[in-house]
């Protein structure tokens, strides 16, 4: 038994059980044959249908009709440990790019919405703002520095802390 | 002269292009890379390589005199640009003449001419071609908010010396201007190093047409005919097509022949593109001229059944234009896709990753221009552009059907890209009618979300999700053999 969620819908989780060319997806059989090693038929209303896959990690990447979709696989020893991860108060990034400057100083005060800074990926800029009242705590990247998708940009705490 | 051993001063899908053209004639290609960027297939089919170095790795790319040096230590004897980078920059242009070196594209003076926006105006215009009102801040920046509002509104605020949708602001009423012109100068000084500015009447649901124009050292300018490339988002291209679906024959001449005439007038020698808008009303604007070839040329190629680059490179080799106007022939219509690594459904914001898995589209009239091998990594380094799907067909509606299929086709698992979203483009009955316009995008936007996934798909993803092999190191060996390297025999 193995649990998959599409990244799109969290929320709703996956049963499999796999039994040679037979999937049971919570409680259906479906007939999965494999092409190669990343082609595979299956039934989608009744008609077999190709599906493109690979697998990177617990990621396993599909495409059907021309549409990619991203599944994971919950690999049950390591659940759990992510979801406490990310704090309320940060901002993240929601592209990878770089700081193009600050617009407010770590220790600062800040209002909900304030700007922060502003970042750029490829030919965008976009300014990120304070996620809550507070105080901001830090801007872990600098002017000029690079970032991945997802990395904190800027932490606003709201209690105060002694000087 | 003769043109042996050509630098190509680019990277990715356009660096390929140039390859195969090139090798195709005969001439043997060097092609840079960077230690972040080096997975193109261009660097494969090269008959050499050189690496570059710089931090951002994109400075590598605009270092003039690195890329002069690294071509004449290649024993190089011509360099092409490209699109992007250096390509319409006067001072490298000069700076490869001077090397000695013959640079694939027009004369420095020709692309100083027409990279400043006002004076390519003022051209634009003793040359009878029709500009939209503006004003022009160098004229008395005192009085420049003054005469901009005087054009009226809707205005385009934007760098003097820009492109590409930078520093570009549409402003709607008097109350917005000051913060435009603010906004426009901060980025125009950040992107070009140059705050000038100027306003000018933004016509409403414009097309975007463009001609393909081309000349020689012997004083001939032709044109190839017009594109389409309406279906913008950010200012940035999306979908090219030619011919341009419903404009008039009438009004396509009269564009071709301004553009021509502009070109002439200009001693335009090379490969050049005339960018005009076009309003509902039918009267055309110049908008600007981009001295160097387009990404969307191959639109042009399958149509005429040229190729670009030949021309570009007999040219440079003083050769006379191989066609004339008269014999220049169009057939069935051709578009062109350009595959981005981004969400087009998140606000088309650009995304990074892994290509782990790739197919490309093949099948009669599907050209497939490719920068990513499989196992690239798609780093916010560079531009978002991955590869350009193009078809061809002898009706619209056949080219349309075909690009639908071939879009199906592509495979690039690992990074998001734009196909799924470009595909429900095509398929909008707005755009197979032909009702396109560079508001298309947002017009449209709430037909273009994707529907969700049915129960049965989702079954089925997941069902394929749990066959996929865990591991899909394909090629990957054992640790043991991987250790010992090549064999050598």
């Amino acid at each position: 038994m193995t649990t998959y969620v599409l990244h799109a819908d969290p929320g709703q989780r996956h049963q499999t059980a796999r039994r040679g060319n037979l999937v049971h997806v919570d409680g259906a059989a479906l007939h999965v044959r494999a092409l190669d090693a990343h082609s595979f038929i299956t039934e989608v209303g009744g008609r077999p249908t190709r599906i493109r896959g690979i697998a990177h990690g617990d990621n396993i990447h599909l495409q059907l009709n021309g549409r990619a979709c991203l599944i994971r696989r919950i690999d049950p020893t390591r659940a759990g440990a992510a979801a406490a991860g990310e704090a309320n108060g940060s901002a993240t990034a929601p592209m990878p790019g770089v700081v193009v400057n600050w617009l407010a100083q770590p220790g600062c005060a800040v209002q909900a919405g304030d700007a922060l800074l502003v970042i750029e990926s490829m030919k965008l800029q976009m300014t990120i703002e304070a996620p809550q009242t507070g105080w901001l705590e830090d801007l872990p990247f600098s002017e000029g520095q690079t970032f991945q998708r997802g990395a904190v940009l800027a932490r606003v705490r709201t209690e105060e802390v002694a000087a | 002269m003769t043109i042996k051993k050509l630098f190509i001063a680019n990277r990715a899908e356009i660096a390929l292009r140039i390859v195969r053209t090139a090798r195709r004639m005969g001439i043997a290609t060097v092609v840079p890379w960077h230690v972040r960027d080096r997975h193109g297939p261009a660097l494969l089919l090269a008959d050499e390589t050189v690496e570059l170095h710089g931090e951002p790795p994109v400075s590598a790319w605009l270092d003039g005199p690195a890329l002069i040096s690294a071509a004449i230590a290649s024993g190089c004897d011509a360099i092409h640009p490209g699109y992007g980078f250096l390509s319409e920059n006067a001072g490298f242009a000069r700076a490869v003449a001077q090397a000695g070196l013959v640079f694939v594209g027009p004369p420095a003076e020709v692309i100083e001419l027409m990279g400043d926006k006002i004076t390519a105006r003022h051209f634009a215009t003793r040359c009878g071609v029709p500009v939209t009102p503006s004003a022009d801040e160098a004229d008395a920046p005192e009085t420049f908010a003054e005469r901009a509002r005087a054009i009226g509104f809707p205005l385009l605020v934007k760098g003097s010396a820009g492109g590409g949708g930078k520093g570009m602001q549409i402003v709607h009423e008097a109350g917005a201007l000051a913060q435009a012109i603010a906004t426009a100068r901060a980025e125009s000084q950040r992107y070009f190093g140059d705050g000038r500015l100027l306003a000018e009447r933004f016509v409403e649901q414009p097309r975007h047409i463009e001609v393909q124009v081309f000349g020689d050292t012997h004083g001939h300018v032709i044109h190839l005919g017009e594109r389409e490339c309406s279906i913008q988002r950010r200012f940035q291209k999306l979908i090219e097509e030619t011919p341009a679906p419903t404009l008039a024959p009438e009004l396509r001449q009269r564009i071709c022949d301004a553009a021509v005439r502009l070109a002439s007038e200009a001693g335009y020698v090379n490969a050049g593109t005339v960018e005009c808008i076009v309003s509902p009303s039918g009267e055309f604007y110049f908008l600007e001229m981009n001295t160097r070839l387009q990404v969307e040329h191959p639109v042009t190629e399958m149509v005429t059944g040229l190729d670009l680059v030949e021309w570009q490179l007999r040219v440079a080799q003083g050769e006379p234009l191989p066609l004339k106007q008269d014999a220049v022939r169009w057939h069935g219509s051709a578009i062109e896709c350009r595959i981005l690594a981004e969400d087009a459904d998140a606000g088309f914001v650009p995304d990074t990753g892994k290509v782990l898995l790739l197919n490309e589209p093949q099948g009669p009239g599907v050209r497939f221009d490719c920068g990513v091998t499989p196992g690239a990594t798609v780093s916010a380094d560079f531009d978002s552009m991955l590869a350009k799907l193009v078809v061809h067909g002898a009706t619209r509606d056949l080219a349309i059907s075909r690009l639908r299929q071939a879009l199906n086709e592509t495979v690039m698992l690992g990074v998001t890209i734009n196909a799924h979203f470009l595909g429900r483009v095509l398929a909008h009955p707005a755009f197979q009618a032909g009702a396109t316009d560079t508001g298309f995008l947002e017009r449209h936007k709430a037909d273009l979300k994707p529907t969700a996934w049915t129960e049965d798909e989702r079954r089925a993803l997941v069902a394929v999700a749990a066959a996929v092999g865990r591991e899909t190191h394909a090629n990957a060996l054992p640790e043991p053999y991987a250790s010992m390297g090549a064999w050598r025999n």
